[in-house]
């Protein structure tokens, strides 16, 4: 049984296509790994299942569908949704942790309170119950003294600090699908592994599904379940997770491959070394 | 720690800096204690460690952003430690930064290529013309389209915003460039493009780098020297052969091993942390015990465990 399914999803900006003909589709519990080029329209993919990205912009969705599996077995196309349906599902369904933290946390609101509000809209639990949970939240992502902490805003903690505020808003819901939009640029590799760990947990708990947009092809290789490559506004090729690393089809994805840094690659040099540039294996 | 290999001066000499701030219950956060480092003409020094150990606050210290609670930072030699915001502007053709949130850093109303050129006409380096060519150029090698000048920040996707900060750093072609998780919005390919831009503007113009990241491939490929933080002190520094080929620190260690491999054949099963948080929150008159370092070879301290 599909969560959600994207067909044909076409997304313009004033005549340039950002996302043009996208289809794919999340089973529950599974992760989705969404990797490419920078500027290939990976978050305006998910800005679209969302309905935000028309919000303030000169976006028009002119094609497609989007279809999210309900809990009673209906099934809903999100495209043809009100703002306030949507709002509703953006609570409760599917919750979305954005690519830039600072833009989408309220500067003026202490980031505990961000988290308690969440956790409010969708429990409806009184402010005690909500900010006991917003507390805990902080120790889950490992932000420590949480007492100390709860009050501040966000200008007042580290870029990964505020990343990992951003995964508690999204995770404290409970959602059936988590869009998570490279949501460990700003986290350590040590506290990277927590959060991800973490949201395994509530997948093996509650058959969360996650679309993971990351540029981190270990992140990918650790987590995803199936992979989707964009590039130039197009999926240019998708597949299990292990046929896209040991046997890509496009010369687009073996080049992504080629061009990843590893660990250990300059024993035996010194002075910095300039990197493969992708097309150079091909 | 100074070095004067060459009889320069260091681009940047930071000697025992440290910055607090206030939290809740009169507490206060011990964001760097008593660093100290150096960087060469040409030289990359890479600042890595854990989420919140005061890596941006370090590089917010030496631009001057944060007043210093103790400690001295060197330009060139210069004393910038006491300078005045307006006073530190003569200083911007020495030194940019490429801050880690490149939305906050970059002015809504402003389109991006006014905003590149900008500080070439404010420091009268280069007339109109030469100004737009430069922007233009700029803008190809870090592989942004030229219709993009027009746009503003809000039209770009994460990566290309990333990228229009970059090329607004190097547009003055600085001395010093602090780079704050500059490339992490960046797919691999057009990262090593970005990267060997930077690489080359080294070699070329002897550009030196503090460049903060959470990724320890790139970092290893790009750093002649590494210092790793840990609560807002230095627990290793050294060259970049002997952080990574000989770390001592256990932390360092951990965070050496925990780097994902980018092959679902060799996942790793990594059991979720829980009990104390290590923190750098103290209740005021109370702070972190200082480190003492020992030398295990020359150039390469770490501290004592
Ligand atoms: N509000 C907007 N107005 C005009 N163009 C836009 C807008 N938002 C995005 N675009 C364009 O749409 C394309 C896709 O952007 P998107 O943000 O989806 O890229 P991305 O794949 O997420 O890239 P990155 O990895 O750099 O974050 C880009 O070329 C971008 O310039
Ligand atoms: N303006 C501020 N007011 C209060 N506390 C601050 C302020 N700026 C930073 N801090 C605190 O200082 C500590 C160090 O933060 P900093 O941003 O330097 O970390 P970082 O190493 O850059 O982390 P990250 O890798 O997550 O970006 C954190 O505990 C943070 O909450
Ligand atoms: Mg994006
Ligand atoms: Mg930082």
């Amino acid at each position: 049984m599909t969560l959600l399914s994207v067909t044909d999803l076409t997304v313009t900006f004033d005549g340039f296509t950002a996302v043009d003909s996208a289809s794919f589709t999340i089973e529950p519990g599974e992760t989705l790994g969404v990797v490419g080029e920078s500027g290939s329209g990976k978050s305006v993919t998910a800005l679209s299942i969302m309905r935000l990205v028309e919000m303030g912009t000169r976006a028009k969705i002119t094609r497609g569908r989007v279809e999210l599996k309900m809990q009673d077995g209906s099934t809903l196309d999100l495209l043809g949704q009100d703002e306030p349906t949507m709002r509703s599902i953006r609570g409760n369904q599917i919750a979305m942790i954005f690519q830039e933290p600072l833009t989408s946390l309220n500067p003026v609101y202490p980031v505990g309170e961000q988290i308690a509000e969440a956790v409010r809209i969708h429990e409806g639990s009184d402010k005690k119950t909500s900010m006991a949970r917003a507390r805990e939240m902080f120790d889950l992502v490992r932000i420590p003294e949480a007492d100390k902490r709860i009050g501040q805003y966000p200008h007042e903690m580290s870029g990964g600090m505020r990343q990992r505020v951003m995964i508690a808003i999204g995770l404290c819901c409970g959602p059936r699908l988590l869009i998570a939009d490279e949501p460990t640029t700003a986290l350590d590799v040590t506290i990277q592994a927590q959060i991800l760990g973490l949201i395994k947990q509530l997948q093996v708990e509650t058959g969360t599904a996650m679309m993971l947009i990351t540029h981190d092809m270990g992140v990918i290789a650790e987590v995803a379940d199936r992979v989707v490559v964009m590039s130039q506004s197009k999926i240019v090729e998708q597949g299990p997770v292990d046929q896209i690393f040991h046997s890509p089809r496009e010369a687009y994805t073996r080049g992504l491959l080629s061009a990843v840094p590893k660990l250990g690659s300059m024993a035996g040099h010194d002075g910095p070394r300039p990197f493969n540039l992708a097309g150079d294996l091909a | 720690m100074t070095s004067q290999s060459n009889g320069q001066s260091p681009v940047v000499e930071v000697q025992g800096v440290s910055k607090q701030f206030p939290a809740d219950h009169n507490a206060r956060v011990h964001a760097v204690t008593d660093v100290s480092l150096h960087i060469d003409h040409g030289e990359t020094l890479a600042v890595v460690g854990e989420s919140g150990c005061g890596k941006s606050t370090l590089a917010n210290l030496i631009i001057r952003l944060h007043d210093a609670d103790q400690g001295r930072i060197l330009l060139k030699g210069v004393d910038i430690t006491d300078l005045k915001p307006r006073e530190m502007r003569a200083h911007r053709q020495t030194l940019q930064i490429i801050f880690q949130d490149p939305f906050a850093s970059l002015d809504p109303r402003v389109r991006v290529g006014a905003s590149v050129a900008e500080p070439l006409r404010v420091h009268k380096v280069a007339t109109k013309e030469e100004a737009t060519d430069r922007v233009r150029h700029l803008f190809e090698l870090v592989g942004l389209e030229r219709s993009m000048l027009n746009n503003y920040p809000h039209q770009f996707s994460g990566g290309q915003r990333q990228r229009v900060c970059i090329a607004r750093a190097l547009a003055l072609k600085p001395e010093l460039v602090i780079a704050d998780e500059a490339v992490s919005a960046l797919d691999v390919s057009v990262q090593a493009q970005v990267m060997n831009l930077m690489l080359e503007l080294q070699q070329e113009m002897g550009l030196s780098y503090l460049f903060i990241s959470h990724d320890l491939a790139v970092v290893e490929r790009i750093a002649h020297r590494v210092a790793v933080m840990y609560l807002g002190q230095i627990i290793e520094l050294g060259s970049r052969e002997q952080v990574f080929r000989d770390p001592r620190h256990s932390y360092t260690k951990r965070l050496l091993g925990a780097v994902p491999i980018a092959d679902p054949r060799q996942r790793t099963e990594r059991p979720l942390l829980t009990g104390e948080i290590p923190s750098p929150v103290w209740p005021a008159g109370e702070g972190p015990e200082l480190v003492t370092y020992t030398e295990v070879e020359p150039g390469h301290q770490v501290a004592d465990e």
